[in-house]
């Protein structure tokens, strides 16, 4: 009886044993392999640098699927929180460009981090290798639904009048928010007290849905459902355009402000992948991008799918980061 | 009314026999992967959600929440049994869990965490069903500086986890908050004592530690003790609990619904905050609290109990407001997106048929689990008959794939090593080691909530006694801390207590 019990968990064992070595064999060879990328049940991760439940995450879950059957294996979602990116975008860029490894990008927190040598990022832009742009999501303002700030003018003067007498959430320092936070003190002069949530714009959500913080600065996903509730009222959209999933909400620049902020979305391998690994992610990440069922997802939580190659994407970079680089000493810690 | 009338037709879709199947698969299944040391409900979630992607959405999302609460009772049989946690809110339970084993009363310890687990569950599933709304609201007040709060009174617990030694459990606490803080500074995003290695940039895993402190450690004192520790399956009639034993277990479950329903409706709160929470609090309100750490009861039948309430808890916010209230309900929560369900109050309007459909199951998940799990209690203890160094053997293979699957890499298996190092050595100079597991669980998170705190209050530190609810918890948190010294004026009788 024990005899089989034994063999029973040793075999139980050795099958885990297995898997696990099985999900990383040939590891070694990926010059070699390119041609036969990706192997038959070596899965990809696809690491996602901030927490769960938030735009980034849940546009990586939902390309999830069909990234996998393009590719005809498992693609897991890893999150790797904190540092307004920077933790995840380590682990990306430190792994090896087989592959294997990719993950979802955003800019600006891609673009700046290394901008500042405070920080101590081991990447620098050229580190990544981009491989497709899925959305643009534009920044936007909202205050809480009792608040005495009706327009987006009134709540900007009074800042103005009052520097730092109004707290509003950031996704961690550095990040697009806090540098539509510097834009906007650089042209109005209007200086919040940022309070930056470093683990994401859930946690960023809560803590305003709480009243905790005055101000909301978020992008139009998050604050899609919350306006339909009536629990945020949304001031002004940092886009050219009216975002079509709040189109009562005026723009900066219809309020007097010319501003244009937002996060750009995609994804990224580590910087020297063989080339036709690089192709086959590529068409396999356009393909999921462009999928009707994933846009219309992604419309339904009031985003808009705006694809761009890899090369148009790692250009569209380029031009983000002169912007910032304007605004870099607003948002540097002085202490 | 209208509410039970949509809850008994959530019933209906939950009963139907696909849906019976997908809820007993996905218990079966996470109590698997609870098992497995280092595959936690996170992981473990994650990689079956492809398994479900195909079903319709009601038994996909059924199927999804069992194996969810399935990892929480999973995670048990190894600590009770073997000393190791299967998962981190089963960290605690190898205190108690693991000295029942050693004194033959494993079934007993096992059949405890089942039972409290079912209660833990359903109750949190009838607080969900009758006031979901107002306590989803309720979970929002709790802003960064009550959180910070909250943490105060829970590192002030570190007095009740003690032991003989104040200043070795101070060390011990010491310790996990140093080791806590190695990695990339969550808020300025410069590396912590990393010491050049990158490995370390995304802090020391929290399973591969408690796996080495908790599980290697005991392997490793093995030869220490000559002759090996009695552990020893039990006989049938040991396989359920005493009368006392359940008569004793009766608070401890009650103190731990209420500890793991209150904290799972915080956003950002962890399972196993809860659990070691609960821990402390049967160390000091226990009318046993001097048994606890020598196998009683109340130390596995508090802490499981609570974990499972938190986890059906946490749903509340997910369910009501859309936030995702910890890494397993995110990941939940994408695969309710991916199966076109937005979590919210909208989801009431909606989809209110597979809403209500889910709830249902929630219930009939708790039930199946306690059928599941009570009948193979017998099956688990077996696992005890095998001769010890053929257990041992199994147990390490375990523990090395454990640690390695955490993130597929072998640095934190050189971790789990190093940490068994560290444990044996916090044993034999008879350091505990739950402070250090409490600190380590709670120091990121105090850190976090402190300086957002901060920056909410532009630096003033009054941020924390200015608002009522931090204020009474950092006052409760004082209290504790100082309950000690009171006690040092209190009559001799009770300084002649050993543990006192």
């Amino acid at each position: 009886m024990s005899r089989k019990k034994i063999i029973a968990a040793v075999a139980a064992a050795s099958l885990l044993a297995l898997t696990g070595c099985g999900a990383n064999a040939g590891a070694g060879n990926s010059a070699a392999a390119a041609g036969d990328f990706p192997k038959k049940g070596k899965s990809i991760d696809l690491i996602v640098a901030f927490s769960s439940g938030g735009a980034v995450d849940t546009a990586a879950r939902l390309i999830q699927p069909v990234l996998e059957k393009e590719l005809g294996t498992n693609v897991e979602v890893i999150n790797k929180p904190g540092a307004g990116g920077q933790i995840g975008y380590t682990a990306l860029t430190g792994a090896k460009p087989d592959g294997y490894t990719i993950g979802a990008t955003g800019s600006p927190s891609v673009v700046v981090s290394p901008l500042d040598p405070a920080r101590g990022a081991k990447y620098t832009r050229d580190s990544f290798q981009p491989l497709g742009r899925q959305v643009i999501d534009p920044t936007v303002i909202a205050v809480q639904p009792d608040s005495p700030y009706q327009t987006l003018k009134e709540l900007l003067e009074a800042v103005k009048a009052k520097p730092k007498s109004l707290t509003a959430s950031t996704t961690g320092i550095q990040t697009g928010e806090h540098f539509a936070l510097a834009q906007i003190q650089e042209s109005t002069g209007s200086e919040f007290a940022p309070v930056h949530f470093s683990e994401g714009a859930s946690q960023a959500t809560t803590a305003f849905l709480g009243k905790h913080v005055d101000v909301l600065v978020a992008n139009v996903s998050d604050v899609n459902d919350l306006s339909k509730q009536g629990k945020a009222r949304v001031l002004g959209v940092m886009s050219g355009d009216r975002a079509p999933s709040l189109p009562d909400i005026p723009t900066f620049k219809e309020s007097g402000y010319d501003l244009t902020a937002g996060t750009a979305r995609g994804y990224s391998a580590p910087a020297g992948l063989p080339a036709d690994v690089a192709k086959k992610l590529e068409a396999a990440i356009e393909k999921a991008i462009e999928d009707p069922a994933v846009v219309q997802k992604m419309k339904d939580l009031g985003l808009q799918t705006s694809y761009l190659n890899g090369t148009d994407y790692q250009k569209f970079w380029a031009g983000q980061e002169d912007d910032f680089k304007k605004v870099l000493p607003l948002v540097q810690k002085k202490d | 009314m209208e509410t039970l009338n949509e809850l008994l037709g959530g019933f209906a879709t939950a009963m139907t026999w696909q849906n019976l199947l997908f809820a007993f698969l996905g218990c079966l299944l996470g109590t698997i992967i609870g098992v497995l040391p280092g595959v936690g409900p996170v992981a473990g979630v994650a990689l079956l959600i492809p398994l479900t992607l195909n079903l319709d959405p009601a038994g996909s999302i059924i199927m999804l929440c069992a194996i969810f609460y399935g990892t929480q009772y999973g995670g048990t049989i190894t600590s009770v049994l073997l000393n190791t946690p299967g998962e981190a809110s089963s960290a605690i339970t190898t205190i108690d869990g693991y000295a029942m084993t050693k004194m033959g009363r494993a079934g007993a310890a096992l059949t405890l965490a089942a039972v409290g687990s079912f209660i833990g569950g359903t109750i949190a599933t009838v607080g969900l069903v009758a006031a979901a709304k107002p306590l989803g609201e309720m979970g929002l007040l709790v802003g960064p500086p009550e959180f910070f709060a909250l943490m105060v009174v829970g590192i002030s617990l570190l007095v009740a986890l003690a032991g003989k030694s104040m200043v070795k459990a101070l060390i011990s606490g010491a310790l996990g908050l140093l080791i806590s803080m190695v990695g990339i500074d969550p808020v300025a995003g410069a590396p912590r004592f990393t010491f050049g290695i990158d490995n370390l940039m995304d802090g020391v895993s929290f399973v591969a530690v408690i796996v080495g402190v908790f599980g290697l450690s005991e392997i490793l004192s093995f030869r220490r003790n000559e002759p090996t520790p009695m552990v020893h399956a039990p006989g049938f009639r040991q396989l359920f609990p005493s009368r006392t034993e359940w008569r004793r277990s009766a608070p401890a479950m009650a103190r731990g619904t209420g500890v793991g329903f209150g904290l799972g409706l915080i956003p950002g709160m962890t399972g196993s905050v809860s659990s070691l929470l609960s821990y402390a609090t049967e160390k000091r309100f226990s009318r046993f609290r001097h048994q606890l750490g020598k196998g009683a009861v109340e130390g596995v039948a508090g802490p499981e109990t609570a974990n499972n309430a938190h986890a059906n808890a946490a749903l509340i916010p997910l369910f009501t407001l859309g936030i995702p209230a910890s890494p397993t309900i995110a990941v939940l929560m994408g695969a309710f997106l991916q199966q076109g369900l937005t979590p919210g109050p909208s989801l009431f309007t909606e989809h209110s048929e597979i809403a209500w459909a889910i709830i249902a199951s929630l219930f009939i998940g708790n039930v199946l689990l306690l059928l599941l799990n009570v009948p193979l209690v017998g099956l688990w203890t077996s696992i005890l008959r095998v001769p010890t160094p053929i257990l041992t053997a199994v147990i390490l293979v375990f523990m090395v794939i454990g640690a390695y699957t955490i993130n597929f890499s072998v640095f934190d298996v050189y971790v789990m090593i190093g940490f068994g190092l560290l444990g044996l050595a916090l044993r034999n100079l008879d350091i505990p080691l739950a402070p250090m597991v409490l600190t380590l669980v709670l120091g990121p998170l105090m850190e976090r909530s402190l300086r957002e705190s901060l920056e909410i209050s532009q630096g003033d530190f009054t941020v924390f006694t200015s608002r009522p609810i931090s204020a009474v918890l950092i006052g409760l948190g004082l209290l504790i801390i100082c309950s000690p010294l009171l006690k040092l004026r209190k009559p001799r009788a009770l300084m002649e207590d050993p543990e006192a």
